[in-house]
């Protein structure tokens, strides 16, 4: 599953928030507290200085006890043996607030007089806690706020860098090879964006090129056919008023008179669709559907009274187009002669107009068409001689060249094609 | 009647004389431009048929010639090419009909007869044949000078194989005939035998001959007997 470019930049932004925010916490909490803890300790230790300096020459054994009893945080105990100056932490009961308090304490050994003692200094944590757990609570709305407004930026910026890249990829998915020169690329000042333009542009250009020649390559070769199918044509026509053709004979002309008058359609329909793709969007008028059809099935019902076919329309709602009124003719009648052609004998073909949709529906043999390829060219339906397959290649051209739709459905027996106009 | 073909495709043009001279027609043929600007400019055809791709000119400026030396000949262009523009302007040069290769011998031939027609008859034009009358004016059809109902289509029929009387002619030829435009477009020519029938039993209550044969997997003939 592809994704939007913008949520592509938003998801991966907000991971990295994300994991920002997972890493750097700890990392924070740990390195302030660390700092905090040290500082504590050098005023520990400049707590000891302090003593040492200035009150242990005047203490004496005999005023230890007094001492100890006005100093609180500070106290002299009985020696054991201890290295220099060690720092650890430790809980206290306190009697105020009635519970154990943590503190971080200094132990020394020092010198009174002969005897050994050990000098303890402490200072409580318990305020510290709470003022680390605020840095924290605050570097947190900090970061939190930063992100936020970062990823507006971003988000903004993507936009706008991106926005001449979103409106030259709706164009080129508007684009169509018969028609290159709706293409107005928008330039920007962004190279990479130039860049791919200008090789879209030259992709487009040589494909245009290309399809250009091949479609002035088939409408060629059709018009090439044309002078040797007349001859061809002509020398039956000829051969034809013999008044010594035997019934063999006759029959063989009658073999060569389909055979050529299919090539002579098949031919048409090339120089049709050829004529279709070269787009000559002129002669454009504005008429009713129901005018066109009404025209053709004057025509049409003559061919159906053959297969005994039964027509009947539904005409409920008026729609009126802007089209080349000829390729439209064309579009039904390819539609019309579908139905006749692949109906079966005491069939149905029924026309619906209903608002902005015309469904030409029709009985005929089982359905085991693909759809898909349907609307391709010389994708034939069933083995039958009868179509050359381009038929509805020809149809599907004159809707898509109007910007119609056309679908096919098969249900309850009914092959059905719908125009949506 | 005089007719001038100018084709540079010997063997189409070999066809078409074929089938033009056993008519009322005596037909020239030329395929050369050069050659075909002497030849109207010295004399005067009834219908001239004209190739618009020749290998020495365009076909289009001989249409011109004809109308600077104020010539009323009637021109059918044939022509391979088929587009819109080509069909305006021909006929803004002052062509009568256009016909797309390709074609049946048999259409080409009533076209050539409709276009005398409208050049020589100005307001009554009355085509005969025995004791069959058909008016293209009121487009009325008078057997024995008794009016026979007929639809559009089957006197355009009638009209058609009287034009090409003693010729076979195809189902596919008649079907092109009368479907016009949607020529291209049907394979299934049934609907032709319909109208044939219909003809004939017309014809045949208006104690006409019966001139309309069934050749056996070719056609149908319209026999002068």
């Amino acid at each position: 599953m592809s994704k939007k470019l913008l949520h592509k930049t938003q998801q991966i932004y907000l991971i990295f928030a994300i994991v920002i925010f997972i890493v750097i916490a700890p990392i924070f909490y740990i390195f302030s507290r660390w700092m905090y803890i040290n500082n504590i300790d050098e005023t520990l230790v400049d707590y000891k200085e302090d003593f040492i300096e200035k009150m242990l020459p005047k203490l004496t054994e005999e005023n230890l006890s007094v001492w100890n009893n006005f100093n609180t945080t500070q106290q002299i105990k009985q020696y054991y043996p201890i290295k220099r100056d060690t720092i650890f932490y430790t809980t206290y009961f306190s009697e105020i607030e009635q519970e154990l308090e943590p503190y971080r304490e200094l132990e020394t050994p020092i010198k009174i007089g002969e005897n050994k003692y050990i000098f303890t200094t402490k200072i409580s944590l318990f305020e510290s806690e709470d003022l680390i757990i605020s840095i924290a609570f605050l570097f947190f709305i900090l970061i939190t706020l930063l992100l936020i407004v970062l990823g507006i930026i971003t988000n903004k910026i993507s936009i706008k860098i991106w926005k001449p890249f979103y409106e030259n990829l709706a164009q080129f998915e508007a684009f169509q090879i018969d028609n290159p020169n709706k293409l107005h690329l928008k330039q920007t000042n962004i190279e990479e964006f130039n860049r791919l333009n200008l090789s879209i542009e030259k992709l487009i250009q040589n494909n245009y090129i290309i399809y250009e020649n091949q479609r002035e390559f088939v409408e060629n070769a059709a018009h090439e056919l044309q002078t040797p199918i007349a001859v061809f044509k002509g020398k039956i026509d000829i051969l034809m008023q013999r008044s010594d053709i035997t019934k063999g004979q006759a029959e063989l002309l009658e073999s060569l008179n389909n055979s050529i008058a299919r090539l002579n359609r098949l031919n048409k329909n090339l120089l049709m669709l050829s004529k279709i793709e070269k787009n000559t969007l002129n002669e454009i008028t504005s008429f009713q559907i129901k005018e066109v059809i009404e025209k053709q099935l004057e025509f049409f019902k003559e061919q159906a009274i053959q297969k005994n076919i039964h027509i009947e329309s539904h005409i409920n709602s008026v729609i009126n187009i802007t089209a080349n009124k000829g390729f439209t003719e064309i579009l039904f009648s390819n539609l019309f002669l579908n139905a006749i052609q692949h109906n079966v004998i005491n069939g149905n073909i029924s026309i619906y107009i209903a608002k902005n949709k015309l469904t030409i529906s029709n009985t005929g043999i089982s359905a085991t068409i693909k759809s898909e390829s349907l609307f391709n060219r010389f994708s034939k339906i069933s083995t039958s001689e009868k179509g050359n397959g381009l038929g509805l290649a020809i149809v599907k051209k004159i809707v898509d060249l109007n910007n119609w739709s056309i679908s096919y459905s098969y249900k309850n027996n009914l092959h059905s094609f719908t125009i949506t106009f | 009647m005089k007719l001038l073909l100018i084709e540079d495709e010997q063997e189409l043009a070999k066809s078409i004389q074929e089938y033009l001279n056993g008519n009322e027609f005596v037909c020239e043929w030329t395929n050369k431009f050069s050659t075909a600007l002497d030849k109207i400019s010295n004399y005067d055809y009834d219908c001239i048929l004209l190739d618009l791709m020749l290998p020495d000119g365009n076909g289009l400026e001989l249409l011109t010639e004809l109308k600077k030396q104020n010539k009323t000949d009637g021109v059918i262009i044939i022509s391979a090419k088929e587009t819109l523009d080509s069909r305006i302007e021909g006929f803004n040069l002052g062509a009568d009909d256009y016909l797309t290769k390709p074609f049946h011998l048999s259409e080409l031939l009533v076209r050539i007869q409709a276009l005398i027609r409208r050049k020589q008859f100005s307001g009554n034009n009355i085509v005969t044949f025995n004791e069959i009358e058909i008016d293209l004016q009121s487009k009325t059809v008078k057997v024995n000078h008794k009016l026979v109902e007929m639809t559009k289509k089957e006197i355009d029929l009638l009209l058609y194989l009287i034009g090409n009387h003693n010729r076979v002619l195809s189902k596919g030829a008649i079907a092109e005939h009368l479907s016009g435009d949607m020529a291209d477009m049907l394979d299934n020519h049934d609907f032709v035998y319909a109208h044939i029938k219909n003809l004939k039993k017309k014809l045949k209550s208006a104690n006409a001959v019966d001139y309309i044969k069934t050749v056996y997997g070719l056609g149908y003939k319209w026999q002068n007997e």
